[in-house]
C-alpha cells in the first residue's frame, strides 16, 4: 500500500506491506523489515532487527488528519494521506498548497478574536484566544499570510478540532 | 479516634486521605459533582455523596451542603484537602459550628495567614526575618512611589489578599512603577475582591525554601525540615525536593526555628508550611507566607523523614499529642516530585483534557505515584488538571535524580497530553542535576531547551518508525473497513425478495435456483 506522510515539515511517501506479524516499509529509500505484535488500545510493538520500538496511534486514524503516534517516550503528529481517496487528496492539496486551519485543541470558549478576514498576519502573530480549564490560551498563526476566514464569534462555545480560523 | 472523616475535595489528595483513614481503620467518606460520579476518589471511598452540579462553586466549594451531607452520613470530622476550602476560614468556623472536628488549624489562624500583610506582621512580632517592605497597604500611588524609593529598586508589587501570582508585579524602575501599580491593583480586586496592594524589595534569584511545620494542642511545635520548590511556571511550583540541594544543617536549623516562632505566634495547630524566599548570594533568608494546611508537595518531606503527614493531621486532629518529638526527626536521603499534568508542554501547556485511553504507571525501587486517575476516566475541564505527583527517593540527590529519569521514561499516558516530556527534559539538564536553581529557572531553561533543539538533529529514525506505525494502522482499518463491505452471507434482502417473487408463481412451477 502506497501512502503520502507528513509530520512537521517532513513530507515523505511511504510504501507498506503487511504479511501477519511480519512488516515491510520502504519511506524516501529507507527499507524496513519489522515484527510486529499488536496489543489492546492501539499498541504497536514493532521490533527491527532485535531494536524495540513500543508505540502506539492514539485514536481512529483517518486519510488526511493528523494523529498522534507516540515511539518509546517521543510523540508525532503524524498525517497519512492516502493517494486513492478523493477527500484525502483534497487533505494532500490542502498540505501542499500550505493552507494552515487554525483549530481549537480542546472544548472552550472563545473570548477573544484578534484578526479580521482578509488580513494580513506574520507567523506567530495572536489570532484569537479560546478559554477552557479557567486558563486562557492564544491561538497563534502558524505561518504568515492571508486570513482567508474566521468561524467563530466571541462567546462562542467549540469543540476540539473545530476550524477557527484559515490562513493561506 | 475517629471513626467516620468525610474528605471534602476530589483528586489525587482525596486518594491520599482515603489510604490515610484505611491505615487508621478510619471509614473514609467522599463527596462528588456531577462531573466526578466515577472517579477513583468515589470508588476507593466506602460511602460517596454527590455534592452538585460540574462547577466547583455549586459542588466542592459549597460549605452548607457539605456540611449536610457529613452531618447526615455521620462523619465526626471533615479532611479539607488542599485548594477547594482548605484555606476559608469561614468553612473552618461553620465545620466546628456543627459539631464537627475540622483536620486544619482554627480559623483564627488562617485568618491572620490568610492576608499578606497581617501575616507579615505576625512574623515580625515573632522577630522572623522579612523581606524589606510595607506591613500595611499601601494608601496611593504617592505613598508606592516613596515607598519604592526608600526601598531602591527593582520592587515587587503585591496583593494583599494574594495567592497564585495574581496582582504581583515585579517594578524595575520608577517609570513603569504608576502602570504596574494600577495593574495590581485592578487584577488583586477582580481575583480576590480586595485591591490592596503593599510593596516589597526585589529579592534577586532567590530559592523558594519552605518548612514544614507541625504542631498539636498540647503545645508540642517540630519542624521537619525544608522542601525546595524554587522551578516554578507562572507562580506555580512544578518540582521540589527534600532537602533543598543547599543541604545545610545549620541553616535548616535557623529556618526551623524561625518557622516555628511563627506558627507558635498564632497558636498553630497541625500541618502548616512556611515559606521563605533564600538569597544563595547572602545566604538570608526571608519570611514569605504561611500555608495553613497540607501542601501539594509533602510526599518528599514523607520521603525523606519516614512520617505519614495525612495520619499524624488525623492523630492530631483527635486531639492525641504528635507521634514524634524534634528529636525523632531524621532526615534520610534525598527526595523530588514531578507534577504530572494534562497539560501539552509542547504547544505552550495549553490544557489537554480528554479521555486516558492508555495508562502505565511507574514503579521500582524509589518510586511513589500519587494519582487521582486511572485508564479510562476523563479528565474535565471543570478542575485543575493536575493527574499525579510522581516522587523518587534515592540515598543522595544523584540516585534519586536516576530513579525520577527512569520512572518518568518509563510513565505512559495515552489519549491526553501531558507534562512528561517537559520533566523528561529537566532532569536531563545540566543546571538542575548541578542543582543551581532559582524562581528564575524555568525561563533560562526553556532557552537552553530551545538551543538544544536547534543544535540536535531530530531523530529520523524513532519519526520513520512513528510514520510506518501509523501507516500500519491506516492499513489495518482499511482492511478492516472493506471487509465489512463484502456479504458473508446472502442478504436478507435479497432472501425476502427472491420468497415474494417466488410466492407470486404458481406452486408446482417454481423454478430452480442455484445458491
Amino acid at each position: 500500500m502506497k501512502l503520502h506522510a507528513r509530520v512537521g515539515d517532513y513530507q515523505g511517501d511511504v510504501d507498506i506491506r503487511i504479511e501477519g506479524s511480519r512488516v515491510f516499509a520502504a519511506l524516501d529509500g529507507r527499507t524496513y523489515e519489522l515484527d510486529l505484535q499488536r496489543s489492546v488500545d492501539n499498541g504497536l510493538l514493532l521490533v527491527s532487527a532485535g531494536r524495540v520500538f513500543d508505540c502506539r496511534v492514539e485514536g481512529q486514524i483517518e486519510s488526511g488528519l493528523p494523529v498522534d503516534v507516540s515511539v518509546g517516550t517521543r510523540c508525532y503528529a503524524v498525517t497519512i494521506a492516502d493517494p486513492r481517496r478523493l477527500r484525502s487528496a483534497i487533505a494532500a492539496g490542502a498540505l501542499a498548497g500550505g493552507v494552515a486551519r487554525i483549530m481549537a485543541p480542546m472544548p472552550g470558549k472563545v473570548v477573544r478574536v484578534m484578526v479580521e478576514a482578509g488580513a494580513e498576519v506574520e507567523a506567530g502573530d495572536g489570532i484569537l484566544v479560546v478559554e477552557a480549564m479557567k486558563m486562557q490560551n492564544e491561538m497563534k498563526s502558524p505561518r504568515a499570510g492571508k486570513v482567508v476566514s474566521v468561524s467563530v464569534e466571541v462567546g462562542a462555545t467549540v469543540n476540539g478540532g473545530d476550524v477557527l480560523a484559515v490562513i493561506e | 479516634m475517629f471513626r467516620k472523616i468525610l474528605i471534602a475535595n476530589r483528586g489525587e489528595i482525596a486518594v491520599r486521605i482515603i489510604r490515610a483513614c484505611r491505615d487508621l481503620n478510619i471509614s473514609p467518606i467522599a463527596i462528588f459533582s456531577e462531573a466526578d460520579a466515577a472517579a477513583l476518589h468515589v470508588r476507593m471511598a466506602n460511602e460517596a455523596f454527590c455534592v452538585g452540579p460540574p462547577p466547583s462553586a455549586e459542588s466542592y466549594l459549597g460549605i452548607s451542603k457539605i456540611i449536610d451531607i457529613a452531618k447526615r452520613a455521620n462523619a465526626e470530622a471533615i479532611h479539607p484537602g488542599y485548594g477547594f476550602l482548605a484555606e476559608n476560614s469561614e468553612f473552618a468556623r461553620a465545620v466546628a459550628e456543627a459539631g464537627l472536628v475540622f483536620i486544619g488549624p482554627t480559623a483564627q489562624a488562617m485568618e491572620i495567614m490568610g492576608s499578606k500583610t497581617n501575616a507579615r506582621r505576625a512574623a515580625i512580632e515573632a522577630g522572623a526575618p522579612v523581606v524589606p517592605g510595607t506591613t500595611e497597604a499601601l494608601k496611593d500611588f504617592a505613598e508606592a512611589r516613596t515607598t519604592a524609593a526608600q526601598l531602591g529598586y527593582p520592587v515587587m508589587l503585591k496583593a494583599a489578599a494574594g495567592g497564585g501570582g495574581k496582582g504581583m508585579r515585579q517594578v524595575a524602575a520608577e517609570s513603569e512603577l504608576r502602570s504596574a501599580f494600577e495593574a495590581a491593583q485592578s487584577e488583586a480586586a477582580s481575583a480576590f475582591g480586595n485591591s490592596e496592594v503593599y510593596l516589597e524589595k526585589v529579592v534577586e534569584k532567590p530559592r523558594h525554601v519552605e518548612i514544614q511545620i507541625f504542631a498539636d494542642e498540647h503545645g508540642n511545635f517540630v519542624h521537619l525540615g525544608e522542601r525546595e520548590c524554587s522551578i516554578q511556571r507562572r507562580h506555580q511550583k512544578v518540582i521540589e525536593e527534600c532537602p533543598s540541594p543547599i543541604n545545610d544543617a545549620d541553616l535548616r536549623q535557623r529556618m526551623g526555628e524561625a518557622a516555628i516562632k511563627i506558627a507558635k505566634a498564632v497558636n498553630y495547630v497541625g500541618a502548616g508550611t512556611v515559606e521563605f524566599l533564600f538569597s544563595d548570594e547572602t545566604r538570608e533568608f526571608y519570611f514569605l507566607e504561611m500555608n495553613t494546611r497540607l501542601q501539594v508537595e509533602h510526599p518528599v518531606t514523607e520521603l525523606v523523614t519516614g512520617f505519614d503527614l495525612v495520619r499524624e493531621q488525623i492523630n492530631v486532629a483527635a486531639g492525641r499529642e504528635l507521634s514524634f518529638k524534634q528529636n525523632d526527626v531524621r532526615w534520610q536521603g534525598h527526595a523530588i516530585e514531578c507534577r504530572v499534568y494534562a497539560e501539552d508542554s509542547e504547544n505552550n501547556f495549553l490544557p489537554s483534557p480528554g479521555k486516558i485511553s492508555f495508562l502505565r504507571v511507574p514503579a521500582g525501587p524509589g518510586i511513589r505515584d500519587d494519582s487521582g486517575v486511572t485508564e479510562g476516566d476523563e479528565v474535565s475541564i471543570y478542575y485543575d488538571p493536575m493527574i499525579s505527583k510522581l516522587a523518587a527517593w534515592g540515598r543522595t540527590r544523584t540516585e534519586a535524580i536516576d530513579r525520577m529519569r527512569r520512572a518518568l521514561d518509563e510513565y505512559a499516558v495515552g489519549g491526553i497530553k501531558t507534562t512528561l516530556p517537559f520533566f523528561r527534559e529537566i532532569v536531563r539538564d545540566e543546571e538542575f542535576i548541578a542543582g543551581h536553581l532559582d524562581t528564575g529557572f524555568i525561563p533560562r531553561f526553556n532557552e537552553r531547551s530551545r538551543e538544544r533543539a536547534s543544535d540536535a538533529p531530530s531523530s529520523s529514525l524513532h519519526q520513520d518508525l512513528a510514520i510506518i506505525a501509523a501507516a500500519i494502522a491506516y492499513s489495518e482499518n482499511q482492511r478492516k473497513a472493506s471487509g465489512n463491505h463484502l456479504p458473508q452471507r446472502p442478504s436478507k434482502w435479497k432472501i425476502s425478495g427472491r420468497a415474494k417473487t417466488l410466492s407470486r408463481i404458481p406452486s408446482g412451477r417454481a423454478p430452480q435456483f442455484n445458491e
